[in-house]
This record gives structure tokens, sequence and C-alpha cells, in this order.
């Protein structure tokens, strides 16, 4: 079984956020408000962050894209107590918006801020994709298009692109990617299986050290970061 | 532990799958078969609770709650992918959209693209919002208040489409008629290249040499240095992908330098895909994204580049490391240059009090310069929108010269553009030729502005004094100068003088407020136009943009509109538009199809031209040496010609000039810039939600623009991070919220571009500030192009 | 000493009053909750970065009060302290009451409250290394058995009282230290993590539901014309001392270790940062400075002082309640090292919103509602004495004085809505940015 997982190389990004635009484009993530933004209401499943260190003239300013960071130990999983969010064989950290009860305990376990609540109906736009599931069968989980208020939310890893990819019989991290992935214009992710040494990921690894955000929460991020 | 929740979704199924059919078409009308099951659950609880849940439940929106997908959405989906483009900004890259049941869903790259390498910027995406805005203009419509003013309500009254276009073509004929049709204004915003070659024609064949595009605000002394040095009057293309050494003189490159999504590419390209890392050094008043992601971000005091540009140029001639064999072979007057270079005036140590770098952080970056070959010197606005720009523009692209990066791979390059088919001659009647041989109201070409092809600005009073002659009649394709040009406030004084002025764009801005008549056309997804590429990847390539939608309410092609009022208007105009395809879609046609079969062309989306060739010394140079002149020959000859009698050396050679600000030091201590993040949707609008929201990134915020100062000076001036603040200028004020942090010259006070709209729409109006409130009009005058970064401010809490 | 207890008689003008009020206002707060149903949670104040609010401050709140006072009922049942007898029974009621309390509040702060059995799916569709899913057995568990414990005190079976007294106060320990859990278990948010948070919490649910059950003894005592027995309010008063000693020795510690420790900033952030005051003014003084002054002065042991430390607690671990929940959960994280600029950098705001606040105080009144409902229907009380029976008849007009059953439901006429303590306290909680 792959163990998907996610690199991120910091030197190439260039802070676009190309990335979280096509993650609501993908995924239908509602847009927020000024008003929403203020009060941290608005949903993002992937965000670019800016850290900066330093005192004029020397100011170290970083730019770090944010997925969810489908942690091997995630802190969500743990403790959600419904089993609505739960990791997969694969390790892809999945939300299922049947089984959520909204409690929010996720949201205050997560190190990384990766999880959004949906605070309000969502609006619907003629740009939202309809993408239906392969099979009828899968009921839950698949994100389109209709979502409801009081549930979290969060970066699936596009789980939909590499199920369908894999029933295809794509190469997942090659001809088929998160759409964060494909987007990024500088070509500064990586998507693939960590535990296959000749995955486009492990490529990536090989090259440079890499980091992992926050290790110290023992959280074992999947997604890797190639410093600068 | 992954089973047992299945078993439960399928027990639920059967209550939760009932879904409604018609989702897509009406959106609004949906049933919820939820809730029976759990409310059963939920009653053992508690009976307060329930008791509010029924209530809830009652209450409950139709459509909420809905998870699972209708069962008929496996039968209704219809798909499909349509190539086309984007044209959120000029780079104008080639796109697909996916259309599912006839709505466009989503927008990626073309992967056939070669520009971008298959890659676009984050705003092509916006597209689906531009498209499907609520507040597009829906159709034609006329101004009823017979007052025009900031804030007067126009009080819209729907009209057809006949009616307006009758009453359009004859208000125009009866200019052609009366013989003054140099009366009518064509104002030009962000166009497609059909649409510009379109409106070039139609203007032509009417005799009105007004056309006035938004080009001098833009890049106008960016493009005159570099004719200054070779005769091109036009932006630089680099070859980015095999470059070693980039130094940016306040370019924007991974946020707004065109061509956006091209460099966003090769920056990943030429950090991490090539065995040997480019090195990349940011010169920028403001720690920009740019210069947060490159290696090495040098503060500059404002307006002092081509002190810098003369400084390297002065140590690298010194220290011997400039390319002996490309000066000495293809230039021209690199004695004049190389005696004004090695002048103390622009030794390093002078150049640092000029500039405020350090003389050894000159020395370093200038031997960088010219020991890592291949290395470009990049120039963006931010040297060149200055009095005197011109002149600064030469001084930094003569560095590239100096180090041989002149169409070399990795260097400098000559772009080259499509040979589209040939139109037959503009037929111009005498009434046109009349026209036409009267001056532009820019006063281009004219008294100071000597070698400008357009001086935007100057429009503005031009109208306002009536001078050289009164506007009778304008017309505005996409153009928002109430917005972008400095001095905002003549722009909405001229075009409420304008007795009659035609707005046609797909959405409202703060332009269109003054319209007599708005027309609706059509949106960058609903459009028939060919585009090619900016000044940039070398080759050229050609992209189409064609419908992938009808067009939504009664908006028209801006093509069709130009071809109906020709016709209307009949004479020399409306022979001018026969036999080029009679619609905007058959003009497409028509012109491209001597490229690229119709059928491929709308399948692939693009046409690209043969492979860049390098090392064209003997044909590239257009200047009377025939070679690259650090001392201008075309400049001498345009001084001359214009009756200056004998032209000094220095006037001809690259240099520093101090140039003039607006608001004296003592009073305004602080330098305003502007800047355009990459989120700020170059087209006039700023009406969409997933750009606003995330506006400034290396701030953290979005919906909002702030006022950015140094943490030195916001103590100096007594405010701290997040107070609102005033900026004041000689020539206004404006109240936002400060920023204070680290990442700025402390002399400046930095506002992003783009924001502070009024007659946009939800997401934009009341948002942020406009900095053109407040910066004066000034222009380099060689060029005609606004300055946009002298104006001198003071900064105090609110 | 034996007691008869009774039930009081609900006829009244006054308790007729106060339980329409009660009604009344607890039918807003149904509508509040219908009204975040439908509109979702966007009427309410908590946001991504700190997503619990009002609700869930009630909720840990009440569970305190609740396992406090049913800790405090086994002194009369399980280690025979007979002084406080004539609470005991209150105390279990308040228990049984307060629990409820909290589990409406986190029901209704659900996203899905429909969904709200998953909680209760114990093992079968519940992921037990969630300390919410333990919790859900845990208080599932504390209601049934403080209301099988009510039905035995009411039967009066000695063996059995002692029996399941023993369960009740394990279990009503295991209870709080859980809530403690669900807060100091969390490593990502700084401010919580600790060891010592269940042990806080229980110090604390006993330390305010001690001062509760003063506060509530002392008021209904009066309210119903009863005398109040100053020697029971002294010693718990005693028992308040001791136990607020232990919550400011854990509390101590607890800032202490993490003010050591390298990561020191979501703990000055707690004591020194902007909404410290909250902190200071409400956990340390209202808690720890203002009750001890009090109870260590001999010359102020009387009821009414005693009373007063007590409402300080009361409303104090309220605040602590709040501190906890809202601002300490807005402490940012730091995803990477440096100054996280802008919004994901800054510390959460929280607004109180009228959604909010109404159903929190509606979850209240519906307390107190239930709480006045139980004295009626259920035998809390104990017997009037002879002698204030007497008083009570002195009281009113001759007309009535022959019937002594009316007589004492009259007296209850100056009942007043402050029967319950949880109400008053929630509007006083002061808006948060
Ligand atoms: N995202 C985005 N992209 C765009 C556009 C857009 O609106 N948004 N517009 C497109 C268009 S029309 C154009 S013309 C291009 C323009 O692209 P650029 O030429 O890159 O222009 P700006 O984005 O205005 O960036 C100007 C920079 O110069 C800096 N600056 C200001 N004063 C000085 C100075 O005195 N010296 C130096 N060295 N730097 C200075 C500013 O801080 C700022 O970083 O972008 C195109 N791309
Ligand atoms: N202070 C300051 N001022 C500046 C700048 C700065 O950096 N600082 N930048 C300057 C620069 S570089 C420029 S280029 C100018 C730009 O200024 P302008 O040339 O005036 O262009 P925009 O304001 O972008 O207006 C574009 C128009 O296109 C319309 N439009 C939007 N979408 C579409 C579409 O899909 N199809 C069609 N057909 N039309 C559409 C809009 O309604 C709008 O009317 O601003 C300049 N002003
Ligand atoms: S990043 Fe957060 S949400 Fe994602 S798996 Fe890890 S703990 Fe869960
Ligand atoms: S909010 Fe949903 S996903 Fe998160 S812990 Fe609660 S039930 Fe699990
Ligand atoms: S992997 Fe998919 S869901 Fe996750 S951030 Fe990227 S686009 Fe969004
Ligand atoms: S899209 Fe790529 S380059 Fe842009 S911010 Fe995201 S990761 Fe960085
Ligand atoms: S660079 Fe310009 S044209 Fe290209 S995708 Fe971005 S906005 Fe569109
Ligand atoms: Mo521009």
């Amino acid at each position: 079984m792959a163990r998907w997982g996610m690199v991120i190389d910091l030197d190439k990004c260039t802070g676009c956020q190309e990335c979280t635009v096509a993650c609501k484009e993908e995924n239908n993530v509602p847009y927020g408000s000024p008003e929403e933004q203020e009060r941290r209401q608005d949903p993002f499943w992937h965000k670019v962050i800016a850290a900066s260190e330093g005192e004029y003239p020397s100011v170290n300013i970083e730019m770090v894209p944010m997925p969810c960071m489908h942690c091997d130990n995630p802190a969500c999983v743990q403790v959600c107590p419904a089993i609505a969010t739960y990791r997969r064989d694969d390790g892809i950290v999945m939300q299922n918006y049947r089984r959520c009860i909204g409690c929010k305990y996720c949201m205050v376990a997560c190190p990384y801020g990766a999880r959004a609540y949906n605070y309000k109906e969502q609006e619907e736009h003629e740009y939202h994709r309809i993408d239906p599931p392969p099979t009828r069968d899968v009921i839950g989980s698949w994100p389109f298009p209709y979502r409801t208020h009081g549930m979290v939310e969060k970066c699936t890893f596009c789980f939909h692109r590499i199920d369908a990819g894999l029933k295809e019989g794509k190469q997942i991290g090659v001809e088929v990617v998160p759409a964060c992935v494909e987007a990024c214009p500088a070509k500064a992710r990586a998507f693939g299986d960590l535990d296959d040494p000749h995955s486009e990921v492990s490529k990536w690894l090989a090259t440079r050290g890499a980091i992992r955000l926050r290790e110290q929460m023992g959280t074992q991020p999947k997604v890797y970061y190639l410093a600068k | 532990m992954k089973q047992e929740p299945d078993r439960l979704q399928a027990g639920e199924s059967s209550t939760l799958g009932s879904q409604d059919n018609n989702r897509i078409e009406k959106p609004k009308k949906k049933k919820s078969g939820r809730l029976l099951v759990s409310r059963r659950a939920f009653l053992g609880v508690s009976a307060a609770a329930t008791a509010a849940l029924t209530a809830g439940y009652a209450l409950k929106r139709p459509g909420a709650n809905l998870i699972a997908p209708p069962d008929n959405i496996y039968e209704e989906t219809t798909e499909e992918w349509f190539a086309t483009s984007c044209l959120n900004c000029p780079t104008r890259c080639a796109t697909r959209v996916r259309v599912q049941n006839g709505n466009a869903v989503r927008i990626t790259s073309n992967p056939l693209s070669k520009v971008s390498d298959g890659k676009t910027c984050p705003r092509s995406r916006i597209g689906l919002q531009v498209l499907y805005d609520p507040e597009r203009i829906q159709n034609p419509m006329k101004r009823k208040n017979s007052q025009k003013g900031k804030g007067v309500d126009p009080e819209w009254e729907a009209i057809s489409w006949t009616q307006a276009l009758s009453e359009i073509s004859n208000n125009l004929k009866s200019l052609r008629d009366s013989g003054t049709p140099q009366k009518l204004a064509i104002f030009q915003g962000l166009n497609s290249n059909s649409v510009e070659d379109m409106i070039a024609r139609f203007a032509k064949a009417f005799g009105t040499p007004n056309v006035i595009t938004g080009d001098a605000l833009d890049d106008e002394a960016s493009k005159a240095g570099e004719w200054m040095a070779d005769g091109h009057y036009t932006l630089s293309a680099y070859d980015l992908e095999k470059t070693n050494y980039i130094l940016s003189f306040g370019a924007g490159i991974i946020e707004s330098q065109k061509p956006l999504a091209r460099n966003l590419r090769m920056w990943g390209k030429i950090r991490r895909e090539r065995p040997n890392r480019a090195k990349v050094v940011v010169i920028d008043p403001r720690c920009s994204v740019t210069a947060a992601k490159a290696d090495q971000w040098i503060a500059i005091k404002p307006g002092t580049d081509a002190a810098l540009a003369m400084a390297i140029a002065n140590v690298i001639i010194s220290e011997g490391l400039y390319d002996s064999d490309f000066v000495s072979q293809w230039t021209h007057g690199f004695e004049e240059y190389k005696n004004l270079a090695l002048n103390s005036k622009y030794s390093p140590e002078s150049a640092s009090s000029i500039t405020g770098i350090d003389a050894d952080v000159i020395r370093q970056i200038a031997r960088e310069f010219a020991d890592t070959s291949p290395a470009i010197a990049w120039r963006g606005r931010g040297a060149t929108c200055w009095p005197n720009g011109s002149y600064a523009s030469y001084a930094i692209f003569c560095l590239n010269a100096l180090v041989g990066s002149i169409d070399v791979p990795g260097g400098v390059t000559y772009q080259q553009y499509p040979e589209y088919k040939e139109m037959p001659e503009v037929t111009e009647d005498s009434v046109a030729q009349a026209g036409n041989a009267k001056d532009a109201i820019d006063l281009r070409k004219k008294g100071k502005f000597l070698a400008a092809n357009m001086v935007t600005n100057q429009a503005a009073d031009s109208i306002i004094d009536g001078s050289p002659y009164a506007i009778e009649f304008a017309i505005g394709f996409n153009s928002n100068f109430n917005m972008a040009a400095p001095g905002t406030a003549r722009w909405d004084e001229a075009m409420a003088k304008v007795p009659f002025y035609v707005h046609v764009s797909p959405s409202f801005t703060e332009m269109s407020e003054y319209a007599d008549i708005v027309l609706p056309a059509c949106s960058l997804l609903e459009d028939w136009a060919y585009e090619h590429c900016p000044p940039g990847s070398g080759f050229t390539e050609v992209k189409i943009k064609q419908p992938v939608v009808s067009p939504l309410h009664e908006s028209k092609t801006i093509g069709d509109i130009i071809f109906a009022l020709a016709y209307q208007i009949g004479d020399g105009v409306a022979q001018s538009f026969e036999d080029i395809g009679d619609s905007a879609e058959g003009f497409v046609r028509y012109r491209t199809e001597s490229l690229i079969s119709w059928n491929d062309f709308r399948e692939n989306g693009v046409w690209i031209g043969p492979d860049y060739e390098f090392y064209k010394y003997d044909t590239i140079f257009d200047t009377p040496s025939k070679k690259f002149e650090f001392r201008s020959g075309n400049l001498e000859a345009l001084l001359k010609a214009s009756g200056y009698g004998t032209v000094a050396t220095e006037d001809c050679l690259p240099q520093y000039k101090e140039p003039e600000f607006g608001g004296d030091e003592s009073s305004y201590p602080l330098n305003l810039v502007t800047y355009q993040p990459v989120m700020n949707v170059a087209n006039g609008s700023q009406n969409y939600p997933w750009a606003q929201e995330i506006y400034l990134v290396m701030h953290g915020y979005g919906w909002m623009n702030l006022i950015e100062v140094n943490e030195d000076t916001a103590h100096e001036n007594g405010f701290k991070d997040k107070d609102v603040v005033w900026v004041e200028s000689p020539f206004g004020k404006i109240q936002a919220r400060a920023r204070v942090f680290q990442g700025i010259h402390p002399e400046v006070v930095a506002i992003a571009q783009g924001q502070g709209h009024y007659a946009d729409g939800e997401w934009a109006d009341g948002i942020g500030v406009n900095p053109n409130d407040i910066i004066g009009v000034y222009y380099d005058e060689l060029s005609g192009q606004s300055s946009l970064f002298n104006t001198r401010v003071r900064v105090y809490k609110a | 000493m034996e007691l008869n207890f009774v039930t009081i008689e609900g006829k009244s003008k006054g308790y007729k009053i106060t339980i329409g009020i009660l009604a009344a206002i607890t039918l807003i707060g149904l509508l509040c909750f219908g009204i975040s149903y439908y509109y979702g949670h966007s009427v309410f104040g908590s946001s991504n970065v700190i997503p619990w609010g009002m609700p869930i401050v009630l909720a840990i709140y009440f569970i305190g009060l609740s396992a406090g006072s049913l800790i405090l009922s086994t002194l009369v049942y399980v280690f025979g302290q007979e002084q406080y007898k004539p609470i005991g029974r209150m105390a279990v009621l308040l228990a049984i009451v307060l629990i409820f309390g909290a589990m409406i509040s986190i029901a209704v702060d659900l996203g899905r409250p429909e969904n709200f059995w998953r909680l209760f799916m114990f093992f079968y569709w519940n992921n037990m290394t969630s300390m919410f899913a333990v919790n859900g057995i845990l208080y599932g568990g504390y209601f049934v058995i403080s209301i099988a414990y009510m039905g035995i005190i009411l039967s009066g079976s000695k063996v059995w009282m002692k029996r399941w007294g023993c369960l009740a106060i394990g279990w009503a320990a295991l209870v709080h230290m859980g809530t403690g859990a669900i807060f100091g278990f969390m490593a990502a948010k700084e401010a919580w993590f600790s060891p010592v948070k269940p042990f806080e919490f229980l110090t604390a649910a006993i330390t305010s539901g001690i001062a509760l059950l003063i506060v509530v003894m002392i008021l209904t005592m009066k309210f119903t014309g009863r005398d109040i027995k100053k020697d029971i309010v002294l010693s718990l008063g005693r028992l308040l001392t001791v136990s607020i000693c232990v919550l400011t020795t854990l509390i101590f510690i607890d800032k202490l270790t993490h003010i050591y420790a390298p990561e020191r900033a979501a703990a000055m952030y707690s004591i020194a940062g902007p909404y410290s005051w909250i902190f200071w003014g409400c956990q340390i003084g209202l808690v720890v400075i203002v009750p001890l002054v009090i109870l260590f002065n001999r010359k102020l042991r009387t009821v009414k002082w005693t009373g007063l430390a007590s409402l300080s607690v009361v409303v104090g671990i309220f605040f602590e309640r709040y501190f906890l929940v809202i601002p300490q959960a807005g402490f940012p994280q730091h995803y990477y090292p440096g100054h996280i600029e802008g919004v994901y950098g800054a510390i959460g705001s929280f607004v109180l919103t009228p959604a909010e606040m109404g159903m929190s105080i509606g979850i209240a009144t519906c307390l107190g509602l239930l709480f006045m409902l139980g004295l009626k229907f259920m035998k809390t009380l104990p017997e009037k004495t002879e002698e204030e029976l007497v008083v009570a008849a002195a009281k009113l007009a001759p007309p009535q004085a022959e019937t002594p059953a009316d007589a004492s439901a009259s007296s209850e006429a100056e009942t007043s809505a402050e029967v319950d303590q949880p109400e008053p306290a929630a509007p006083e909680t002061p808006a948060e940015e």
C-alpha cells in the first residue's frame, strides 16, 4: 500500500498562492468575506503563511504553503470521537462529513491549523464543480458539490483524483497529482508514494535535507519542506 | 474501524439519498430529506433541545445538508474542455476551461503553451469569478441623470442593443459630418490584441488620432530606455531559463512583471531544476515577495536606481570586468559612456550617498553581475516610472550590454511577433484624413513629450482645458483611468465634462459611472480574440480566445460591436471593415488562418512560432550605427529634429538625473511607492473574492490594502501596527490601517495598488484605498510615462 | 437527628412568576439555538482559532459544579457527616440538574446536534482514544448514576446509599478529571497543555461545588422561609478554604512548570498577555484572594460573609473557565520559525454574539427551571421546624393562618428568580474584543 506524501520546495516556491486558489476551485471551498476574515471564520483547505525574522535591512520573510500535513500520527484522528476523521491505509487523513458531529475537537487538536469549520450554508455558484464520485456507493465524503454548515473540513490530498487515477491505472504522482500540485507554476510541489524510492517525492527528498513543520508535536507529518 | 461506519452509511443512505433533480438549473430550490433517523435519537437526550431542533428543522433552509450526490448526476452531467486564454493581465496566457452542463467550472493551464511551460498565474482561475461576477453589466443602459460626478447615481435605464448602437453611430456620424472626427476620443484599457488591432483600424478609418491607451501609465519609460540603446521601443525580453544571475531594479518578477506566468515557471526552473542555481538580487525600497524569495534584498532610496546602475558600471569598467569583445565589436559610444561612468559622481562611495546602499554592497553586486554569466539587469516600473525614467531605464539596460548579455542564451532577447494575415489598407476618406492630421490631445511627440507614443494622463488635462480642441464624444473600451491614473480627481472632472461618453466593458468600474451609455462586453471566457505574448519568451506564441459558454446576459464581444458601429457609420469606415471577417469570430479566423488551420487553432488553443535564434547582432540593432549604442544616436536625432540645435553629448548618455519630487522634503519627509500584488487582477475590477481574501500574502491579510511603513518610521510618527493613519501628500490625503514591519526602507510608505474601488460591486467597493487619489501628476517627459512613485507624503495617526 | 424531607408546594404567585420568567428566557434560548441551527455557527463568536465558545464554557462550568456538589453530598451519605444532612438531597438534585445542563450545552454547541447520539455509541462507533468519547461514557454514566443515587436516597436505603455513594464519588472525580483531560492533553494548544489540568479541574470542581452549595443553600433556605444553619455554612466554609488552598497550589505549579520550560510564550501570554487581567482579576482575585481574605478573617465568620466569599468563588471559577476556553485557546500557533504575519499569527478574537449569549442564558435559566421543578416534585428540602412555621405564620396576614400547609406555600411568595446561581453568572460575562 502506498503512503502518499507531499514535498514542497521553498526555494522554488514563489509565494504566488495559486495552490490556495486551485484548491478552492477544485474542491468548491467557499470564499470568505472581510468580516469573516476578521473573525477568522473563512474556510481554507490550503493557506500560504508568511513568517518573518530579523530587523531592517536584514529581514528574512518566508512564505510557507500549508495544506493538511496528513500526519502519520494525526492528532485530529486521535481526538475525533465519532471516527469522522480517520487515517486511510494509504496515509490520507480523511474526513467523513456524514459522521462528523461538529464538535470541533479536531480543530483544537491540530497543530497546523489545517482544519476549517463550515460556519454557514454554502452559497451555490455556477462555477461549482459537480463531479460525481466514481461509483454510486461512495456516499459520504465525496467533496462535490454539496456541503453543509456545522462540520469540519480540510484538505483531502485530493483523494478523489488519486482514487479515480488508481482505478484508471494511472501513475499517481506523475500523471495524476492533487490540484495544488498540478497548478503550482513554479513546480515547487511534488506528490507521491513516500515508501517508493523511485517516486517523485522520494527523489526530491534525496536531494536536500528536508524539514517537517512542528516535529516536536510528534504528529509525523507527511508534508515535507525543502528549505531555501 | 473503517468498516463499521460504512455500515452506518448504508443504513442512512435511504433517508439521505433523495435529492433534488434541478440543482444546477435552480440552485435555490432543493428539498431536504434528512434528519429523520437522527432526530429520533436526539429526542432521548434532551426535551428542550429537541423542541429547538424541531424549530430549526422547520426553519431549515431548503437545500441544506445535502451531502450525497443526486442519482441523476451520472446521467445528466455533460462535460467539455475548451482551449482559450486569460486576460486578467497583459500576459494573456493560454488556458483550458472545463465546462459542465454549460457552466464553466474550472480554469487551468494549457499544457501546449510554451511561453509559460503549460502553467498560469493564480489569477487565471479567477476568470470564473470574472465571468460569473454577479455585478456585471447585464444589458445596454442609458443614463437618465444628466448630472455627472463621483457618487452621482447615473440612474441607469435598460435599452435595446439596436437603440444603443444607432444612438452611438448617429452621434459618431454627425461628428464626421461636421468634419471634426478628431473630437472622438477612444480610451483603451486592457484589451485583447485583436481588439486593439480593430480599435486602431477603426480610429484611423474614422479619422481620430485620439486613441488613448493606458500605456503611459505603464511602461513607456522602460521602452524608451531600450529604444535609446538599440532602437526597439518596447519592453525587453529576457531568456530567463538559462540565466545565472538576475539583478532586478524594481521589477516584481514573481508578483507582477510581464509575462508573469512565465516568470513564475522559470523561477522554479532556475532555482532547482538545473545543476547550477541562479542567484537573484532584488533592488527595491520594500521587501517585495520577489525580494523575500530572492537571495538578497537591497533596500534603495526611491528614485535613485540610475545612480546605482551607473555606479555598477563604474565598478565593472574600472575593474576591467566588462565583456570587451562584445563592447568593442557591437557597441557604439563606449568611450563617452566610460568617461561618464568613471566620473567621481558615480564612484561607489558617492553613489552610496545617493542611493543609501553601502559602497561595498555596490561593489559586491557589480562584481557578481560581471563575473556570473549570463546575467540579466532587469528594470521594472519601480525604477523607471519616474521623472527622467527613460534615462534610468537606459542606464540599467546598458549594464546588460556591458557584460555581453545581449541576444545570448540567458540574456536579453528580442521578442518575435506573429505575422498575422495582412489586412487591406484602411480606406481613409477625406474626413478621416483631415482628422488624422490633427494633433492628438495627449500632446504626444509634441513639446516636452518628445519621444512619446502616448501620454495617457495628459488626456485628462487636455479634456478639462478643451485644448488643443474639445472632445465631444468618447468611447472607453475596458478602460478605468479614473482609478488607475494618478490624480484621479482630474479624470473625474474630465469625464464629467465629456458631453457623451460610451463605456464598453463587462463590468461596472469607476469610469463607467460617467457614461451616457454602457454596453455589456463579453468577458474573457465569452470572447473571440487572438492574443500573442508580450515581450518575454523571445519566440512567439498566438493564443485563441473563444467562448467557452454562450455570452451571459446580453453581452456582446467588442469585435462585433466595432463591426456594427463601422457598418452603421458607413463611408470609409464601413469600407475599412469589409472583407476582414465580418464578425469578431470571422476576424480572428481571417487573421490567423495563415498561421494555423482554424480547427487546430480552436482545438489546441495555441500556435507556436519558430524557436528563438540568438546572436543576430547584424540585424537587431535599429540604431544609426547599427550597433548597440551607449551614446544614443536615436535620441540625438530626435533632439535635433525637434529643434534643440546642438545636442550635448551628456544628453545622449545614460545617466542619473535627480528626479523631481511631488512635495518638499521638509514637510513631506516620506516617499510613497505603490506596487501591484500578485492577486491584483489587472482588469480594472477587483470584485473577485478569491483574489480579495488572500490579497496581501506577505502581510497575511486580505480584503484590504495597508499603509506599509518601517517600524522606526512608525515610532517617530507616533503610531503602532494596525492603527488607522492618514497619509497626506500635497495633493490630498487618504486613511487606512498601518502595517508596521521591518521589510521596508524607513523613508518609504508603500501602498498596494488595486483597492479603493467604489463602483465595482460588493467584493471591491469600500475595501482599501486608492493611492492614485493622492499621487501627483508628473511625467517622464521624454516618453510621456506617468511618474507613479515620486510623491512625498507624511503619515500620522488618525 | 431524624430529618423529614418535603417538597415545596409551588402554588404561590412568586413561584409561578419565577417559573414563567425562567421558562420565557429558556424559550428565547431555544430560539437562539434554532437560529444557530438554521444559519450555522456564523451567528456564534467562535472561529477557526477559538473553536469553542460560551456553551463549552458553561458545559465545563456546570460539570465542575455538578461533580463538586455530588462529591459533597457523599459527605453525608458515605462519610456520615450528619451535620450536612439537611442539604444532602439538594446537593444531589443540583448535581443532576447541572450535569444535564452540561450535556445540553455540549449538544447545542455541536455543529450537527442531531448527531449528538454519536457521542454515545460507546466503543462501537466511537474512537476511544478521544477524550470526548471517553467523556461520553463518563457523562452518560454519571447522569445515570446520580439519578439512581437520588432514587436510592429518596428510598432511604442506608446501605445502598453508602455503596452507591462510593461509586458516585469516584465517578464524579473521573468525570471532572476527564473534562480536564480534554484540555490538558492538547499539545497543540500550548496554553492548555499540562498534566496538572485534570487535577486542577477536579479541585476547581470541588471548590466551586462547595461554594455553589453554600450559595444555593443560603438562598433556598431564605426564600422558602427556613432557618439558615450557621454551623453548616461555617463548616462548609472551612472546607472551601482547604480546597481553595489546594487549587492555588495546583495553579501555581501549573504556571511555574510552563514558565520554566523553554517554550514559555504561551504561559506568559496567560499571565501577562492582553487577556491576563481575567486571570489575575477573576481567577486569582475572585477565587483565591477575596475568599481567603474573608474566610481567614475570624471577624467575618458569619453566614453573610461566608456566602459572599462563596459567591465570589462561584463567579470567579466561571471566569476561570471562560479564560481557559476562550482567550487561552486564542494563543497563536507557531507553524514556522519566526513571527507569523497577519491573521495566521494573530491572537484569536472572540465576539459575544446575541445568539450565543441568548442560548447560554437560556441554558442557565433552563437549569433554574429544572431545579425549581425538582424542589416541587422531589422531597429535597428538610421539613420546616416548628419555629420556622410559627415565624412564617406570624409573617402572614391572619386570614390564612389556620392552614399551615398554605402558610408554607405562601411564604414562598418571596421566592425570587435567584434560586439558581448560574443564571446571574452568565450575563456578567464581559465582552471579549
Ligand atoms: N499581479 C499583477 N500582475 C501584473 C499586473 C497587476 O496589476 N497585478 N499588471 C501588469 C502590468 S499592466 C504591468 S505594467 C506589470 C508591471 O510590473 P512591475 O514592473 O513589476 O511593476 P509593479 O508591480 O508596480 O512593481 C513595482 C516595484 O517597484 C518598487 N519600487 C518603487 N519605487 C522604486 C524605486 O525607486 N526603485 C526601485 N528599485 N524599486 C522601486 C515597488 O516597491 C514595487 O515592488 O505587471 C503586470 N502584471
Ligand atoms: N499608483 C499606481 N497606479 C497605477 C499603477 C501602479 O502600479 N501604481 N499601475 C499602472 C499600470 S501598469 C496600468 S497597466 C494601469 C492599468 O489601468 P487601465 O489601463 O485603465 O486598465 P484597468 O484599470 O485594468 O481596466 C481594465 C478594464 O477591463 C475590463 N475588463 C475586465 N475583465 C474583462 C474581460 O474579461 N474582457 C474584457 N474585454 N474587459 C474586461 C474592466 O471592466 C475594466 O474596465 O494602471 C496604472 N496605474
Ligand atoms: S495536519 Fe492537522 S488535520 Fe491534518 S492530519 Fe495532521 S493533525 Fe490532522
Ligand atoms: S468536529 Fe467532526 S471530525 Fe472533528 S472531532 Fe468532531 S466529529 Fe470528529
Ligand atoms: S491536496 Fe487537494 S485538497 Fe489538499 S490542499 Fe492540495 S488541492 Fe487542496
Ligand atoms: S502554487 Fe507553488 S509557487 Fe505558488 S505559493 Fe503554492 S507552492 Fe508556492
Ligand atoms: S499571468 Fe496574466 S494572463 Fe497569465 S494567467 Fe496570470 S493573469 Fe492571466
Ligand atoms: Mo501596466
